[in-house]
Parts: structure tokens; sequence; C-alpha cells
């Protein structure tokens, strides 16, 4: 089966006031389809800019980044963007929805930026997924922060991507609220069939991951320490 | 949780309804769909962006509309102003009773006499220059002339040597209906006073009070003579829609006898001209309010692109294109624009037409309430491209921010130092050259607009790179001892701190005043105080020819040292270039004057004095070849004419063709007698004409010597008009007062628009403010030293500000003045201390505001949101 994300010598420099600064250092990794991936890994290691170059939204100064069938360094700007629209799915630690927009219209914009006809039928569909079908009609500043963060999710769904990228997404909520959007989460992946690749500092929650990875000083390596609970790993591979 | 799927179809109108939206919207293309959900954010923090908007668009509109309603009126107005629907008129030369029987085959006719001449009191050695005009029993074919009496007209100037006449006359003469003055000599008698002359408009400029008497009563005064300069004008009435289409053949044999035909539709050309400039002028003052006021457009737009940057950042994170994300904010930005349109255009077309009612329908012409779509069309343009230009680059701005911003949490920061991508500033340059077509087009007069437009652009680009600067200074300066002026100069150095905005704004609205303002005293210091060293004192109008003698004896018996110089003076039109008719030559604008109507023509065996011959040269003594004549040589440039062309004129009903023999440079400004141009004498000399007299008198004559001179003229000459050179500048100082009111007004709104967007930058720049107080207050800072910090950046920058604006407005006027008017540049000292009193004042209200609102912010609520 061919990774979903082929990863090849992946280098990202950025400069500063004091020089350049090396945040990742030739990462070379590969993952399946359906597989969830925790990456793991002290602040300021490298972890979210490695997401944000999986998801496009940063580009690699050197290496192969294949996301979905498509290499990103062929890619303009627009074609990543419409990549992200049909095959990828964010969710952030701070939600970032849209203010002006209800929850239903949040859910729908992916869709419609597509061209989907049906947007609002299938975001509505999505949103009754994560239990929020009562509150289409909310604005973000009406919902509290874990349905927010269910609404984001939706979003991320709703196009049915590949791949779900997931950065601390249960960072802002309390633990009993970050646990169910957890549960929704995993639930969702599940039933589509996308891969999951989350960020977090919480091992118990990346142990629930297939694969757990630990970034240290851009570098990438299997976290020993953080092996999943189940054993899936193993089976994965 | 469900993870099922519904039919979607089924679900999507009437989830989109639940959700707020509506068919319509539902309907909508993504991008007016998306702008549209956009737009429930509302209008806060736009307020400033519709304000400058609707502001210059209500200027352009407002003065199209004023214009528009001036034309209408004098259109609707046209045959009472005319006084009928066609006037025939000729200079020197009465009608034949031929001709006079062509003018009544067209309809009724009735004719008037035009001339100048003096009013003498001879018991008190007294006189006036006046505005004669004769009538007969006819008069007026078109609205009702009314004496304050009441009586008839026709009843009072019956009476032998009868006038009526303004009453501005009998105050400057001292006298009273029932007294007697003299015309030409002979007795006339006050019957009556004027309180309305339906067809003033349709006389020239006014010199002098009317006189109105019958025609029998004017020539027995003798004051018609052969070649006297007496205008003979027929008007006609006749029932045609279009009265210039009655009988082309006709009305083409009245023109070919040297008459000006002149229609209901279009009474004064020169004054339809008038207010034409007068449009497109102030036109130009407002589209510079229209860019100060895109200043802070910009601001807003930039303020706002902050805002909401996590969100454009958020709709590229789910798919958006760049493209898209700028349309969607362009569309919104434009439809909060089409709200400043609006509210321009309801102000801008409402303001003119409720002027009548708040200062009386004063004008010379009635206003007439009317709307075109040009105005309306010209208005929303405006409105709609600043608002373009100055939103386009923010935006592009905006389309940079990474959506990699949403993980590093940096949707905080600002995009306005960065270079919008390459999209960005190509449709800001179809902006802006939109923005200087539309200006051409709508210009009579392109190379000034464009010109004035340029000069505007320049200026803003010099202060914001002068803000730009001060910025850069402040950062650098070693930090004061005193910590109010260190806070002082940090709020000066502050990225996204007041001073570029503050500069822009306050420094070209005061630029554009102080410049309004230095130029309207270098004309009025020219009109009023500076006439050229040897200007004369005296125009003497029609002196015959034999009695030169006896007027230089006249002269010099008042004051002995009078300097007279003579020019022979016929007047007549030009009626053909290199035989093509006028009326199918195009002629430029500056040089349209010359074809429209009489001008006068002389004739000389030398070259006159002041000119000089830049090409060709003057004919020989006692020439007698084909006519020829010397033309004047910027003149001929405009019109195409070199040497060797013919030009053909119509002096006394006839025309004469001459051969332009050489060009001439002339000092216009010398006040010398100058024609455009002068014929070999062989051309006019058997024509019956007059003289004109230039009077000079020695530097040290009083007042009461130069009235003596007019005076002893009148005494024996009554025929003679004699014309102070000082009272014909203050009559003409007098209609450029008004003008210049109008300029100056117009000149405010850009000011206006200058405080509005200070009072935004200022306004933005208020939550940062408070913050910084409240820290400072924690940390120690009493109200006292903020106040002080405060206090000095704001009086820095208007101090910088208000420098600049002198130095850039005083370079503006100087060239305005120097190469467009070509009058003396007068750098006038309270123009400038009004600059900096009104700059000082401004910012110091609107900072006084916005810092009692910081000493007054309780810090707590303000430490918990930090």
């Amino acid at each position: 089966m061919s990774p979903v994300i082929d990863l090849q010598d992946v280098h990202l420099t950025l400069p500063s006031k004091a020089g350049a600064v090396n945040i990742l250092q030739g990462i070379t990794t590969a993952f399946h389809p359906g597989q969830s991936i925790a990456i793991v890994g002290p602040s300021g290691s490298g972890k979210t800019s490695l997401l944000m170059i999986m998801a496009g939204l940063e580009r690699a100064t050197t290496g192969r980044v294949t996301v979905a069938g498509h290499d990103f360094g062929a890619l303009s700007e627009d074609e990543l963007a419409e990549v992200r629209g049909r095959d990828v799915g964010i969710v952030f630690q701070a939600f970032h929805l849209i203010p002006t927009m209800t929850a239903l219209e949040n859910v729908a914009l992916p869709l419609e930026l597509t061209g989907r006809s049906d947007a609002i039928a299938e975001a509505t569909a999505r949103l009754g997924d994560v239990g929020l079908d009562h509150r289409i009609e909310h604005y973000p500043a009406q919902l509290s922060g874990g349905e927010q963060q269910r609404v984001a999710l939706a979003r991320a769904m709703a196009p049915r991507p590949k791949v779900l990228f997931a950065d601390e997404p249960t960072g802002n909520l309390d633990e009993t609220t970050g646990e169910q959007v957890i549960e929704l989460l995993f639930r969702l992946k599940d039933r589509d069939g996308a891969s999951l690749i989350l960020v977090t500092h919480d091992l118990e929650l990346a142990r629930r991951c297939d694969r757990v990875l630990r970034m240290a000083d851009g570098r990438l390596a299997e976290a020993d320490d953080a092996a999943p609970a189940t054993g899936k790993r193993e089976a994965a591979e | 949780m469900s993870v099922s799927t519904p039919d979607a179809s089924e679900l999507d109108a009437e989830t989109a309804k639940r959700a707020g939206g509506s068919d319509f919207a539902a309907r909508l293309p993504l991008v007016p769909r998306l702008a549209l959900r956009e737009l429930r954010s509302g209008l806060s923090g736009f307020g400033i962006f519709v304000a400058c908007i609707a502001l210059g668009v209500a200027v352009i509109t407002g003065i199209g509309t004023l214009a528009d309603g001036l034309l209408n009126g004098f259109a609707q107005q046209g045959r009472t102003l005319l006084g009928g629907d066609i006037t025939v008129s000729r200079i020197h030369r009465r009608a034949t009773a031929e001709e006079l029987a062509g003018f009544g085959k067209l309809g009724s006719v009735s004719e008037a006499g035009l001339l100048r001449s003096m009013a003498r009191v001879p018991a008190r050695d007294d006189q006036a220059l006046v505005e004669i005009k004769s009538v007969d029993n006819a008069y007026p074919l078109v609205g009702t002339f009314e004496l304050k009496s009441g009586k008839a007209l026709a009843d009072v100037i019956a009476q032998p040597a009868t006038a009526v006449v303004a009453e501005s006359l009998l105050d400057r003469l001292r006298l009273v209906v029932g007294d007697t003055f003299e015309l030409g000599g002979k007795p006339i008698k006050v019957g009556g006073v004027i309180a309305n002359e339906p067809d003033k408009i349709a006389a020239r400029l006014a010199f002098g009070p009317r006189v109105l008497v019958s025609t029998d009563t004017l020539l027995a005064t003798g004051l018609v003579q052969p070649g006297t300069l007496i205008r003979w004008r027929y008007a006609i009435t006749n029932d045609d829609d279009d009265p210039l289409a009655t009988d082309a053949e006709t009305l083409k044999s009245f023109r070919d006898a040297g008459f000006i035909v002149r229609d209901r539709t279009n009474p004064s050309p020169s004054v339809t001209q008038t207010i034409d400039r007068l449009r497109q002028f102030l036109s130009l003052l407002g589209l510079t309010a229209l860019l100060v006021g895109g200043v802070g457009v910009a601001n807003a737009v930039n303020t706002f692109v902050d805002r909401r940057r996590a969100s454009i950042a958020t709709y590229k994170a789910v798919g958006a294109s760049q493209s898209t994300v700028f349309r969607v904010f362009l569309t919104q930005i434009m439809a909060i624009a089409a709200v400043g349109i609006a509210i321009g255009l309801v102000v801008g077309i409402s303001v003119p037409l409720a002027i009548p009612y708040f200062v009386g329908n004063d004008f010379a012409i009635p206003l007439a309430p009317t709307l075109t779509w040009q105005t309306v069309v010209i208005g929303i343009a405006y409105g709609a491209l600043i608002a373009l230009l100055f939103t386009i680059w923010p935006l592009g701005q905006a389309e940079r921010v990474k959506p990699a911003a949403l993980f590093r949490d940096d949707v905080g920061g600002s995009t306005s130092g960065a270079l919008p991508g390459r999209a960005s500033l190509i449709r800001t340059g179809l902006v802006a050259a939109a923005l200087a077509g539309l200006t051409y087009a709508a210009s009579g007069t392109p190379r000034i607009s464009m010109g004035f437009l340029a000069g505007v652009v320049v200026i803003l680009a010099l202060f914001w790179g002068l803000g730009t600067l001060v910025t850069y200074v402040a950062r650098r300066m070693s930090r004061p001892r005193r910590p109010e002026l260190a806070l002082a100069m940090t709020g000066l150095a502050a990225p996204g701190g007041l001073t570029r905005s503050v500069v822009i704004s306050l420094g070209a609205g005061l630029s554009l005043l102080v410049a309004v303002a230095l130029v309207d005293r270098s004309l009025v210091a020219e009109l009023e105080g500076r006439l050229p060293e040897n200007s004369p004192n005296y125009f003497a109008l029609d002196i015959n020819k034999n009695d030169l003698a006896r007027f230089d004896s006249e002269v010099r018996s008042a004051v002995p040292k009078a300097d007279v110089q003579t020019a022979p003076m016929l007047r007549g039109r030009i009626v053909e270039l290199n035989g093509v008719a006028t009326d199918k030559a195009k002629a430029p604008p500056e040089a349209e004057w010359v074809l429209r109507g009489d001008r006068g023509l002389s004739f000389a065996e030398t070259l006159p004095k002041g000119s000089t011959i830049v090409s060709g040269a003057w004919w020989p003594a006692n020439y007698s070849g084909e006519p020829q004549v010397s033309f004047v040589e910027d003149l001929a440039k405009d019109l195409g004419l070199k040497i060797g062309d013919t030009v053909t004129v119509n002096v006394l009903g006839r025309n004469v063709t001459a051969r332009i023999a050489n060009l001439r440079r002339i000092d216009w400004e010398s006040l010398s007698i100058n024609f455009v141009m002068v014929f070999s004498p062989n051309t006019l000399a058997a024509a019956p004409y007059n003289v004109l007299a230039t009077v000079r008198l020695p530097k040290e004559t009083t007042a009461e010597q130069e009235a003596a001179v007019g005076r002893a003229v009148g005494r024996v000459m009554p025929s003679v008009t004699m014309i102070r050179v000082r009272d014909a500048i203050e009559a003409f100082a007098g209609v450029f007062g008004s003008v210049m009111v109008a300029v100056r007004a117009a000149g405010s709104i850009t000011l206006l628009a200058g405080a509005l967007v200070l009072a935004g930058a200022l306004a933005t720049a208020q939550r940062r403010r408070i913050i910084q107080a409240v820290i400072l207050k924690c940390i120690g800072a009493t109200r006292r030293k903020l106040l002080t910090a405060h206090l000095v950046e704001y009086g820095l920058l208007a101090l910088i500000a208000a420098t600049l604006a002198v130095l850039f407005g005083a370079i503006a006027a100087y060239v305005v003045t120097a190469f467009v008017l070509e009058v003396s540049f007068t750098l006038s000292p309270t123009a400038i201390l009004l600059a900096l009193a009104v700059s000082l004042g401004l910012i110091l209200t609107f900072g006084a505001l916005g810092t009692w609102r910081v000493l007054a912010a309780r810090p707590v609520p303000y430490l918990r949101s930090l």
C-alpha cells in the first residue's frame, strides 16, 4: 500500500536576526492510509513546523514532501490550498472558527470553496456527527470551547479528507471536554478511514495512536518511552 | 452521537434558512455569499472610512449638481435672460431697414443700443461711468421690467430726455428722482429707479450703473457717432422649439453681415464657460479631499485586515485560494464603500437643492434644481475608484497572510509593512490609471487637471515619506532622560503608530489650504496693490479722431506731466482663418475668447510701443499693397496661424481679409494699448473710427488730481468715456472675490477630510494608548507626566506637519501663481500663521479628547484583558 504521506530528507531552515535556524534536519518517514500517528516532543523541537509542512502551509527548504499523491514542491500556493480543501483537514488548538459565520457556515465553508452544491446539507450532517445539529445557527462567540472545537472538527472532516492534522486539539479545553473531543476525533477518523497526525504534549493521548514519534532538535525518531498502549503499531507496520 | 449521513438535497434549502440565510443568499455565487456573511460584523471600525468617502463624493456631486442647477436655470430662463428667443447684435453699425425687415420675418423684434459713457452733474463737477441702454417701445419682449415707483417703463421714458437709472447711480452722483444729469452734454431727467431688468445678464461685465433711455433720447444726446463703441442688439421672439434651426440661411446671412447671433439655449457662452471652468476646478479640490480621505480609507482597511488576519488564515487553511480571499474581502469593503458613496450622493444632491431655502436665490442666475446622470456617474466613479485605490494595497498585503500563522499564534501581527503581491500592484496601477483617465475625461482643461492631480499625488507621497522618516529618526535618537520626553519619542517611533497617518492627513489637508490661501493673497495683491509700474490711470474711449489735440490739452490742464498714448480703435469679429469659417475651426480653450465676439482692432504705421517682433517684418512706411496684419505670437500659435496665413475680420458689416506679416510679443500686464491684431493703415484707415487713449500720470499724482483729469475731459468732451483703471480692477475684484469664497470653501473641505483621517488614526491608537497608560500608572507614572508626554508627542507632530505643509503649500502656490496664472507670488505671513494655528488647534483638540479618555481609564478592566 503506498503511503499517504511520504517525507524524504525534509529540511526547514528559517532566517532570524541571529542567523539561520535549522528547524527540521533531514526528516524521512512515511505514514500509511488509516494510520494514526502522534508526534510528541518538547516545545520548540519542530513538531508544529513539521505539521505545517505536511499540511502544505509551509514549504520545506529542501527535501520531498508527498501528501495524498501530491508532490507539494511542484504545487503553487493556490494548488496547495485546493489540496487542503479536498484531501486535508486541520484542527487547531485555538479552534480558529470564522467569527462572522454560524457553526453551519463554518463547516460548509471548505465544501463551498470546492464548489459543492450540497455544501449546506453535507455540513448539517457533519454537525450532526459531532452532536451539534441543534447549534447550527449559533455563532462561535455563542458556543463553549468544547462546542467550538467540535465545530472545528466537523469542518476539518467535512470534505472527508484523506489526512487529518490536529495540533494540540485539547490544549484549550478542560479534561472532560477534551476527552469527549478526542473520542469523537478517533471515531470520525476511523469511520472515514482517514489518517490522523496528532501533535500533542499529552503522552496518554499519544499512546492511543498507532505510532508515536518523538521530535527532538529537528529530528524525528520512534518514541520508545511512549509506545502505543494498544500495540497497534506493529500491526500497522 | 450520530454518524449517519442524511439526504443532502432535502436538507439544503431548509437548513440554509434555519442557519439565518435566505434563499437569495444561498443562491448567490461563492464570493458574494461569503462577503455577505463577512458583512455581519457590521460597519464597526468603518465610520471614518464611510465618512471620508461620503465627504469626497458629496463635494464632487454637490459641485456638479450646483453647476447643473445653474446651467439648467440658465437654459430654462434663457429666453428671459436673453430678452428673446434669439438676439443678433453688431457693434458700431445699426441694422439697416432691409436687415430689420429680415429680423421681422422671424418674429417680433425689439431694438436696444448698449454703450458706456459718462453721466455728469455739471453743478458739482461730478461724473460717473455708466452703462447706457436704449430701448424701443417693444422692450421687453420677454419678462417684466419693473420700476420702483410701479409706473410703466414705456410711459416714463417716452417723455423727452428722461432716463430710468439704477439706484447706485443716485447714490454715486447724489441725485434723487426728478433731478437732472448730463449725457453727452445734454440734460437728462431721472424719471425713475430700476427695480428689475430681466435681460441684465445678457450684457457684459458692468463697470458702472445702468442708465436706461428711449432710442430717441439716446440719439438726441449726440453720443452715437460713426465709430462710437455702441452695440446694437435686436431681440427676436418666435415660437420654434429650436430657435437656431428656424431659418439657417437667414441666420447665416446675419452672421455674414457682422452680427453675433445668440439663442435662448445659451444666452451667454462666457457665463456658461465660467460655470464649467469653476465646476472643473472645484471638482479637482473635491478630488483632493477624496485623495486625502483615501489615507483614512487605507488606515481603516489596514486596521480591519489586522483584525481579520485569523479569519484570512483560516480561509486559506480550509482551502481558499489567495484570489478568493482577496475577492471576498474586497467585495465586503466595496459594499461598505457603497454606503459611503450613497450617503455622499444624497448629501451632494440635496445640499445645492436646499441652498435657495437657506441663503435665498441670490445668484445672478436662477438656480433650477436638476439632476444629470453624468454628475451622478462621476460622483460614483470617483468614490469607487478612491475606495479601490486605497483598499487594494492593504488587501494585497493581507493576501500574504500565511495560514501557518494560525499555528504560531501569530495572528495578532501586522502585514502593513509588507509589499503586496504582483497582482495587487498591477491592480493598484490599473485603478490609478482609471482615476487619472476619469480626471482627464471629466476635465475641459486636461493639462491643468493632470498637473494638479500629479501635484497632489506627489505631495501625498512626500508626506508619506516624511512620516516614515520621522518614525525612523525617532527610533534612532538617543533616549531623552526626562521620562515624559522619552514616552513622547516612543509614541512617535511606535510601529503602526500615529506618525505617518497624522503627518499625511494633516499635512496634505493643510498644504492645500496654505496653497489656496497664498494663491488667493497673491491674486488679491496683484489686483489691488500691484498695478504694473507704468500702468495707465485711465483708458479713454470714443475720442473723435479730430479731437485728439483737445483731449491732450484737457488732460495736461489738470496734470501737466501726464503721458497720453493713443491708437485708432474699431471693433470687429474674426470670421475666417485661412478662408475657413471660425465656427468650423477648432480652437483650444485658452484661445477660444479670441474667436468669440468682437475684438478691438487697430492699425499703425510703426510697431506699437511695448511690442517686440518675434518673426516676420513690419510693413514699410506708406505701405499700400495687400492688406497686412500683425498677430500676437502666443495666440497665433494656439490658433495654428503662421506668417503668410490670412485672417478675415468683419468690421462694420464688411469682411476684410489681411495676410499675417509678422508675429508680435506683447506684455498684457503692462496695461498699455495692446491689440491682438494691428493692421497696416491702408486696411482700415478709410473706415469711420474713434481713438482709444491711455493716460499715465506721474507717481506723485494725488487721488484728487487723478479725479480732476476725468472731470476736465468730461466737462468739454462729454462723449468721451473715461474708465479709471483702478475702478475697473475693483469691479473685477468683486466678481473674483465671490469666486474665491467658493474656492476657499472647497479647499477647507480637504482639511475637513484631513481632520476625519486624523480622528480615525487617533481612535485606532486609542486602545494601545490606554493599555500603555494603565501599565505606566501601575509602575508609578502620574497623570501629569502622561499628559505632558501626550502633549509633547502631539505638539511635535502638529509642528512637523504644519511646517512641511507651509513649505509644500508655498511651493505649490508659487508654481500656480508663477506658471499657471502668471502673476507675482506673495508670501503672506497671515496665511502661514493661520495654517500653524489650525494644525495645532486640530491635533490638540482631537488629542486632548483622546488623552482625557486615556487618563480617565480605570486600570482593572484593562489589566484583566491583557
